[in-house]
């Protein structure tokens, strides 16, 4: 009864003081500065909660510090902006990763056969090594005299004018098919190596029943067909995008950045950080280097330049619009919110930002994926005792996570200046609000966004107001932070260890 | 249960040595569960009876020696994949979920879809109280209730084996009655393993007993056997536990 009374006195007084300062500042700015502060904090807001949702979700379950979250985000914001400016390079990449995939993915289907293999001890060692270094000696002839680089600077020359030119123009051709079979093909091959590799075979411990081959076949299945259909369209699906409907295509690019960040991150979860989960400090050491080797990589395709998105028609139509339907039907780049002239794509933004959370809190709350989420939160080892694959969920977790940050990255391309360094700052800022919000909370993590969104919008209003250092916007973030801490040391939506 | 029912036993765990980081905490335990009895792990703190579960669920993988259960060889295998194979778990300390409802504890219990309407007629007769606090979060439940929705997690599914650890910890003496008929019943449909400190309890409940001292299993017996055998009792379990006939003087003293 104490506890219930203790709360609702925090939660009360809680209210008030928001109230107050929402009153205070109101009073103090007047309606329109108000607004439109208040605006931009919520822009800022949500692309660190995109940031901020995976980072603690990711900490949360498998205490894992994400340093390369920051990459990611980044690398969100260079697939989108490729697909949305010049999908050559995305096109060309596309059959030689599907094709390896395909390889990979038929391990659930050998597995239940070579691990019933008799072969000797000393086979059950070495087959498996003999596999990975053939598979690696194939991967690399696959790739032999296959110019990358040449295919990420003609996707260059389309997006460095700014204005919508016809990149048709700037299409390259790429290689003739009859050049170009046997890397796919190689690729396959070298994938089905892993896969029998990491089947074990030989090994009698590991466990993988005969049943239900059938559908285990679906995915690699597929995965072939997929590969075909690549490796047919390299050169017309790029052509095919550009002659889209600009809003059609941006729609594509979020939905692009977003399955890459996905599929990235499981790939990164399952290669690198699972042998990992012993040593945790390793684990930090070893984001902190994919984050450097995420940027050079990028800065080597596409030079280490800061490029600007254009953004799609819906926001680019100069003028102003009077409402949301006339915004919707003309496309205006601003529109006016009770007195206040305000960018459509940030409100675009706020929009995303606010449907994520929507999204996460259905996941987290009504499925059983999301049940298993805030179990494992507090006891992995319980939930995989109750049968549940809790690897899986890792896996899943933290390729959702990267998928979120992903779509922040696409969501601050159209306003922000991309180039390979800026995920940093919302790297940093993600983890402040995790800090603010409470590791492994969700709603910490959107509360503790907003706020330090808020704090960013009004730092810099009165530091233009009163004239103070520019610097009081960024100061706010720590200010927020330490009088955090200092009530509740576990971050407002933390519990208690 | 007659004599040619114990010999079939459900599972065998065969001289298992696991290490956690650098520590040697099991150096050699073996024991066997006879299907439909319940055989009671008994020994001091710390001597390697909850390690011993765990090793045999998968959660604490043993490096050396053999599990078997139902023919199979399962020592090595990820704890989900022991799991499915119908042996449920009750760990220590209650942990149960605390973020989770009463109803998402037992439902993440499932291992199909359907389980626990299957089985919840039979947990909540079992443990009515459940049913009363079946929308409350776990964090607002009492010690007891606690201990009963762990209990009942493991009930959800089919399981024909289930390893409980200490299910008497902490409870008030009326809970630690439920709780034994609540076993007790249990007992008569499943195979049960189970860790317990409290020598009453474990007397009264399990068939069969394996002593576990540093890391090693000393004893093995049916458990009549060893309620008389003092010797035995203080050697391994420590003079707190006190012998049948102790109790009985001391349960005549009380009536």
């Amino acid at each position: 009864m104490e506890r219930k009374n203790k709360r609702l006195i925090i939660i009360s007084s809680t209210v008030v003081i928001i109230a107050a300062l929402i009153v205070g500042l109101y009073l103090y700015a007047g309606k329109e500065p108000f607004i439109r502060t208040t605006l931009s904090g919520l822009t800022l807001g949500s692309l660190f909660f995109m940031v901020a949702a995976g980072l603690s979700l990711i900490f949360g379950l498998m205490d894992v510090l994400n340093f390369a979250h920051g990459a990611m985000f980044m690398l969100g914001a260079y697939m989108g902006w490729q697909l949305y400016t010049n999908p050559t390079f995305i096109f060309g990449m596309l059959p030689a990763i599907v094709a390896f995939t395909c390889g990979v993915m038929t391990t659930p289907l050998m597995k239940p056969f070579l691990i019933r293999w008799e072969i000797s001890e000393k086979w059950q060692k070495n087959l498996p090594k003999i596999a990975y270094v053939l598979a690696i000696v194939v991967l690399v002839v696959a790739f032999l005299n296959f110019d990358i680089m040449e295919l990420a600077k003609t996707a260059m020359v389309a997006m460095t004018t700014t204005t919508v030119g016809n990149p048709l123009a700037e299409i390259s051709p790429q290689e003739s098919l009859s050049q170009f079979w046997y890397r796919p093909v190689l690729l396959i091959i070298s994938g089905l190596l892993i896969a029998f590799a990491s089947s074990k075979p030989g090994v009698k411990t590991e466990f993988a029943p005969k049943e239900g081959l059938l559908k285990k076949a679906i995915v690699p299945f597929v995965l072939f067909i997929l590969t075909i259909v690549a490796t047919l369209v390299r050169e017309s699906a790029p052509i095919a995008i550009l002659l889209m409907n600009g809003n059609l295509r941006f729609l594509i690019a979020i939905f692009v950045a977003v399955a890459f960040g996905f599929m990235f991150g499981a790939l990164i979860e399952i290669t690198l950080i699972r042998p990992l989960y012993i040593r945790p400090f390793f684990i930090v050491l070893m984001t902190l280097g994919l984050s450097f080797v995420i940027r050079e990589l990028v800065q080597l395709l596409w030079d280490p330049l800061a490029y600007q998105m254009v953004r799609p028609p819906l926001f680019a139509q100069s003028g102003k619009a009077a409402n949301l339907i006339e915004w919707l039907k003309n496309g205006h780049a601003t529109i006016n919110i009770s007195g206040v002239t305000f960018p459509t794509y940030r409100l675009f933004v706020i929009f995303l930002g606010f449907l994520m959370f929507a999204i996460v809190t259905i996941i987290m709350t009504k499925s059983r994926l999301g049940m298993i989420i805030r179990a494992g939160v507090q006891d992995p080892q319980m939930v995989e005792a109750l049968g549940i694959n809790v690897k899986r969920v890792f896996t899943f977790v933290f390729a959702f996570g990267v998928g979120l940050a992903a779509l922040g990255g696409i969501g601050a391309g159209p306003f922000l200046p991309i180039q390979p360094l800026m995920g940093d700052q919302f790297q940093m800022l993600g983890f402040i609000t995790v800090v603010i919000g409470g590791m492994g909370s969700y709603v910490g993590a959107f509360i503790g966004a907003l706020i330090l969104g808020m704090g960013r919008a009004f730092g810099d209003y009165f530091a233009l107001k009163l004239s103070l250092s520019p610097t009081i916007a960024e100061a706010s973030t720590v200010i927020i932070m330490i009088i955090v801490l200092l009530i509740k040391p576990q971050g407002l939506f933390g519990k208690k260890e | 249960m007659n004599e040619q029912k114990l010999n079939e036993d459900i599972l065998i765990v065969d001289n298992i040595n696991t290490y956690i980081g650098q520590f040697h905490i099991l150096e050699g335990v073996s024991l066997r569960v006879p299907k439909g009895s319940i055989t009671v792990l008994l020994g001091r703190n710390g001597a390697g009876k909850t390690t011993t579960l765990k090793s045999i669920l998968g959660l604490t993988p043993p490096q050396e020696g053999k599990v078997i259960f139902e023919g199979m060889e399962i020592q090595g295998k990820r704890a989900y994949n022991v799991a499915n194979l119908g042996i449920g778990y009750v760990p220590e300390h209650r942990a149960i979920f605390r973020a989770l409802s009463v109803m998402e504890n037992l439902k993440l219990a499932e291992r199909k879809k359907g389980d626990f309407d299957r089985s919840a007629d039979f947990i909540f007769e079992l443990f009515p109280d459940l049913k009363r606090l079946y929308k409350l979060p776990g964090n607002h439940l009492s010690g007891g209730q606690q201990q009963m929705l762990a209990v009942a997690r493991a009930l959800v599914p089919k399981n024909k084996l289930l390893l409980i650890d200490e299910p008497s910890e902490g409870l008030a003496p009326i809970l630690i009655q439920q709780m034994m008929e609540a076993i007790r019943v249990l007992s008569e449909t499943t195979t049960i393993l189970m860790v317990e400190q409290n020598f009453i309890m474990a007397s009264q409940l399990a068939h069969k007993f394996t002593i576990i001292d540093d890391g090693k299993s000393v004893e093995e017996g049916l458990m009549a056997d060893l309620v008389n055998d003092t010797e035995m009792i203080h050697q391994y379990l420590g003079a707190s536990i006190k012998t049948q006939k102790e109790l009985e003087m001391e349960h005549g003293t009380q009536e």
